[in-house]
């Protein structure tokens, strides 16, 4: 589903943040990306949906070499792939069914899939009751089931977390773990950066660690440390 | 993808009415500008129809008497075309002058309604060999004197001096107009930074999500080019009930002969307004184009 071979990304500076990486994930895993600040793990994720491009080396997702993609076509690549973040990125003007009904109808769903689909969403994730509040007006945990269903809502093949539990307490980070888990399950490829080790050490997934922009270990089953 | 009307429609109003200032910064400096490009244009066609008379290489005109008799025609013509210092005399029958006044005057319908072809003067157009204003003119008094002429115009009396006044305004004018559409483009393109800045996270959002470039794009340029156009739509009114009304009453005014023969007809007046437009849709979409493809890359 998706894979780098040989992927370098040099920032401005002469900052590496990925250094020959080869890595392979297939349909349906679900793979943690761990390592401290600065080593690489979002810009591995900011990589597979093109908001970045590598120096060097190819990157494929769903079969396709990304790196060669043009720029028109960059919005058909994401439409595969759902994104969810630390900070939500919900609209503050915006009531939690007009945030996730937002992002298909930016993408021309028609108005009777939007009427369907997102009711049926936040159903999934816990928040038919709350369809008219605004972002501002829900706990954390809750703008973060905003934020996954807003991902999900038009089933990508591809999940991308980035420290999706960072602002939660532990919890709430394990109702948002057991909501992704859920959502691995009906056949999304998952890859999750985080920091929590007991988040990690708890559901025993596929663990990926960068350091420095290297890969250091590539453990099946594995834990945080 | 079909990007969808009513979309498109609820975003620009949104857009136009956060920025209430701004835009209406950008609206009426499009007003100003477009107004003056516009009255600059339309005096240079007043002007272009006030020299008909003088294509061609005419560099004056004997008007004889309107009761002129045949014989004094005929002398005023063979000693005009005897004289070696002459080109070319046009003879122009009094048909001829109606249908060329019909033209000049032919908004001016009470006008028209009281004139015949019996009370037009017939006149020679004369094509001199030499062009030196002093050898023109002396040639030109000679006739002046005769028996059965009216009058004598001459072209740099006229023409050469309705034209140099009218290029200088016409150029100043221009001038001004081009720095202050310049403006309203920057302006513009301000605006729509602006409503992409205060629509940031919305349009993050939407690159995230898989929206089409244009989708994100088009309500910008459509806010833009509304913008010009509400401008354009003031500035056609502006020109077609203060400044063409204007030029009229200043081509009736006995006190500046200068201005004689100076019309802006119904068909320049619909050429100037529809350039205007035109013009306000380039600066918009320009604009609001120029703001889009610098400040919202993928």
């Amino acid at each position: 589903m998706i894979k780098l071979e040989n992927v370098s990304k040099i920032y401005k500076g002469d900052v590496v943040a990925l250094q020959d990486a080869s890595v392979e994930v297939e349909k349906g895993e679900f793979v943690f990306l761990v390592g401290a600040s600065g080593s690489g793990k979002s810009t591995f994720l900011r990589l597979v949906n093109k908001e970045e491009s590598p120096e060097q080396g190819r990157i494929y997702v769903a079969g396709k070499d990304i790196a060669a993609l043009s720029a028109w076509k960059i919005p058909y690549l994401r439409r595969n792939i759902g994104s969810v973040f630390q900070d939500f990125k919900l609209l503050t003007n915006k009531t939690v069914y007009e945030n996730v009904a937002f992002a298909l109808e930016v993408i021309g769903r028609p108005r009777h899939v939007v009427k369907t689909q997102v009711p049926a969403i936040l159903e999934l994730v816990g928040l038919g009751k709350k369809m008219g509040n605004f972002p501002n007006e829900l706990s954390g945990g809750e703008q973060q089931r905003v934020s996954i269903a807003r991902a999900f809502v038009n089933r990508p093949l591809i999940l991308l977390a980035d420290e999706p539990t960072g602002n939660l307490d532990p919890a709430t980070s394990v109702g948002i773990m057991r909501l992704l888990d859920r959502i691995n399950r009906t056949g999304t490829t998952v890859l999750m950066a985080t920091h929590d080790r007991s988040i990690v050490d708890t559901m025993r997934r596929r663990v990926i660690e960068l350091d420095r922009g290297s890969i250091i270990r590539d453990q099946s089953r594995g834990v945080y440390e | 993808m079909a990007i969808k009307v009513d979309y498109v429609v609820r975003e620009t109003a949104a857009n136009l009415t956060r920025n209430i200032t701004l835009t209406l910064a950008s609206v009426l400096t499009v007003v100003v500008s477009l107004t003056l490009f516009g009255s600059a244009f339309m005096l240079n066609q007043g002007v272009n129809n006030a020299n008909d008379r003088f294509k061609g290489g005419i560099e004056f005109i004997v008007y004889l008497q309107p009761d002129a008799s045949q014989e004094v025609i005929d002398s005023i013509g063979k000693s005009l075309r005897e004289n070696p210092d002459v080109e070319r005399a046009d003879f122009v029958n009094k048909d001829e002058t109606l249908v060329e006044f019909r033209r000049l005057f032919k908004d001016s319908r009470q006008l028209l309604e009281s004139i015949t072809a019996d009370i037009l003067p017939p006149s020679f157009r004369v094509a001199p060999k030499t062009q030196d204003p002093d050898v023109v003119q002396a040639i030109g008094d000679i006739y002046r004197q005769k028996a059965g002429v009216y009058d004598v115009i001459f072209a740099f009396e006229v023409v050469k001096r309705i034209q140099e006044t009218f290029n200088k305004i016409g150029v100043r004018f221009l001038v001004a107009s081009a720095l202050l559409l310049l403006a309203a483009l920057l302006l513009i393109l301000n605006t729509i930074r602006v409503a992409m800045f205060a629509r940031r996270r919305e349009i993050e959002v939407m690159k995230l999500v898989g929206a089409t470039n244009w989708f994100i794009r088009v309500p910008f340029i459509v806010e833009g080019i509304i913008q010009t156009l509400i401008g354009a739509g003031v500035a056609v009114l502006a020109m077609t009930f203060v400044i063409r009304p204007f030029i009229d009453e200043l081509s009736q005014d006995r006190v500046l002969p200068i201005f004689q023969g100076f019309v802006v007809t119904d068909a320049n007046l619909l050429f100037t307004n529809l350039l205007v437009v035109a013009v306000a849709v380039l600066i918009g979409a320009i604009g609001s184009a120029v703001a889009v493809s610098r400040f919202l890359d993928v």
